[in-house]
């Protein structure tokens, strides 16, 4: 096992000290980034500052100088995103800095997404992603896209006040296994439900895995209307989309 | 004591409860909106026309005290009203979903842009609530509280810049912040003095700096001062309205002078309680999507015991509820308030 001192960049070491306490946590993350060059900790760094703009010259940099896309994204962005997530679930910081975050993530996957679209790099998994119908918040549903395109997933995205036509038309058309629903308010909840029984309807349910979130719903919400998991922030988006994915490939 | 109290108006009621004076007993309260599609049904008022046209909204809220037995009528449904007046796109969806502002479609970008319009209160959308204001107040002279609503600078935000926007603005620029908040400000105290003048005995104010969004010291740096100067300058009983996690702000908005604080079911009644003391009074805190729009009344009933016994001084659905809400599960809560009251009279 990695010690703490292994790992190059003060700031990291830091962030590691001070915010996380879970034992595991700790553990992955030291040999994550004992194990990563400093260049991919300084981007890391960049990122959990919510730097867009060390983070774009830090990135462009690596990629000039010949490192791979998936090492700046996986060790680089992705790493420097889980400590984020981290600090964002235990609430030490809040939505203003996770979205300074994103935009760094954003400034850096803007010269990683072309390279590895170009690549053929087969996606993990696809996935249909919206606000339902009658509600006009995306602030949650754009983290976990960026989250889930960051982690290899290919997302389409409907934006918001989605109607359950409109998302059976995007699972037909893209072929994604995958549907994520959002929805922040108390009222348009149930649009949530009415579209997994849409879904029902047609016959499309039982190749689909559905995932929902949102500030007010809950596991216990997402169990009453039959969805196959919640996820309560973008980190939590990403373990089930990986988990639902497997849970397909297991057939 | 409850028991030593003479019989009290709905009125009244609410508003010793707002001063956290004795009452005879709890009233019952939802400071945000009740209107659900069975009520709009009976009464012939539905959404969007009634959040428009100052006769239905007025009949739509009153079914708020005819029908459910609570203590309060609220005509301001919705939280769009003066952001329609100011110039924000709205979206007025139909009968069985809220209005909302189209936050995607911002109108500002800088502190420069922030124009408060002189017709603010003279224009269509917010006339309806004065207007629906007057309405009740007539109709129902000193028998029932009447509760408006204007909406806080953080919420305005939100819609006139953009909920995103809106906070890497908060992040980047605290300066620039404040300044905008400041020029917001004054609609909020515009809006809040005409309702006042229509007939209103209370003001709701949402400010949504949820902690599901923005950390305490959040509240702390922008909006605690703000809050303090409503309170000076809005001449009635200001109930802050916050939804979330906010018990990591409980403490700074005690010491605002706002007389409530409209809380959510994710904050403990007695935990709520013990932060704020006597300097401000709680209303809340039942869950909305869990218990009344999923469950059933004995889960209703739980959750207001759990509030009466805090000594949460207004009981109430935690915000809006669901429009699809049951009303039987919405009679529960005035139901358990006086059954609770019996049993300890």
């Amino acid at each position: 096992m990695a010690e703490i001192g292994d790992i190059a960049n003060a700031f990291i070491r830091s962030e590691i000290e001070e915010f996380l306490e879970r034992p595991k946590e700790i553990e992955h993350m030291v040999n994550m980034f004992a194990a990563s060059s400093e260049r991919m900790q300084n981007i890391a760094a960049a990122l959990i500052d919510g730097d867009n703009g060390a983070c774009d010259e830090l990135t462009k940099g690596a990629l000039d100088d010949g490192v791979t896309a998936l090492e700046v994204m996986d060790d680089g962005l992705i790493a420097g995103m889980g400590i984020v997530g981290i600090k964002f679930r235990e609430n030490f910081i809040f939505v203003p800095e996770v979205l300074a975050c994103a935009r760094a993530m954003k400034a850096g996957m803007a010269y990683i997404e072309p390279i590895l679209s170009a690549s053929g790099v087969e996606p993990i998994g696809v996935a249909v992603m919206g606000t339902v119908k009658g509600d006009l918040h995306d602030i949650g549903k754009n983290l976990c896209i960026m989250m889930l395109r960051g982690s290899g997933f290919v997302v389409h995205d409907l934006g918001v006040d989605v109607s359950p036509d409109d998302f059976i038309e995007a699972i037909e058309e893209h072929k994604a296994p995958l549907l994520g629903m959002s929805a922040l308010l108390t009222t348009t909840m149930p649009n949530m439900g009415l579209t997994i029984e849409a879904f029902i309807d047609e016959g499309l349910r039982d190749d689909l895995r559905i995932m929902v979130g949102g500030a007010p719903v809950t596991q216990e919400f997402a169990d009453d209307m039959g969805a196959d998991g919640y996820g309560k922030d973008a980190m939590a988006c990403v373990e089930l989309a990986r988990s639902l994915m497997a849970d397909i490939r297991a057939g | 004591m409850a028991d030593a109290i003479k019989a009290m108006t709905s009125r009244e009621r609410v508003l010793a409860a707002l001063n956290r004076e004795p009452v005879d007993r709890t009233p019952v309260c939802n400071p945000t909106s009740v209107a659900t599609v069975e009520l709009m049904d009976l009464v012939d008022a539905p959404f969007p026309q009634a959040n428009r046209e100052p006769e239905l909204m007025a009949r739509l809220a009153a079914t708020g005290y005819t029908e459910l037995g609570f203590d309060t009528i609220m005509p301001v449904f919705s939280i769009i009203q003066e952001s329609s007046a100011i110039g924000c796109k709205i979206q007025w969806e139909q009968k069985d979903n809220w209005p909302t502002v189209k936050m995607r479609e911002p109108i500002w970008e800088t502190a420069d842009d922030i124009k408060i319009p002189a017709d603010l209160c003279t224009h269509p959308d917010t006339k309806c609530v004065t207007e629906a204001i007057k309405i009740l107040r007539k109709e129902y002279g000193d028998e029932v509280a009447i509760i408006g609503k204007t909406m806080g600078p953080w919420s305005m935000g939100y819609h006139c810049f953009g909920v995103e926007p809106f906070l890497l603005l908060s992040l980047d620029d605290p300066g620039k912040t404040k300044l905008c908040l400041d020029r917001m400000k004054e609609a909020t105290v515009d809006f809040g003095i005409a309702q006042a003048e229509a007939g209103a005995d209370a003001i709701t104010l949402p400010d949504h700096a949820t902690g599901d969004l923005v950390s305490g010291e959040y509240y702390e740096r922008y909006l605690r001062d703000l809050h303090i100067e409503f309170a000076e300058r809005i001449p009635i009983p200001i109930i802050l309205h916050i939804c979330g996690r906010t018990v990591d702000r409980m403490e700074y908005i005690a010491q605002t002078g706002m007389h409530a604080f409209h809380y959510d079911s994710k904050n403990k009644p007695a935990e709520s309680m013990a932060i704020v003391g006597d300097r401000i009074s709680l209303v809340g805190n039942i869950n909305n999507p869990e218990t009344l729009f999923s469950k059933g009344p004995e889960e209703v009933s739980a959750e207001v015991r759990e509030n009466l016994e805090a000594g949460v001084q207004l009981v109430g659905p935690e915000c809006a509820i669901p429009l699809q809400t049951a009303v039987e599960n919405l009679k529960a809560i005035p139901q358990t308030v006086r059954d609770w009251h019996k049993n300890i009279a």
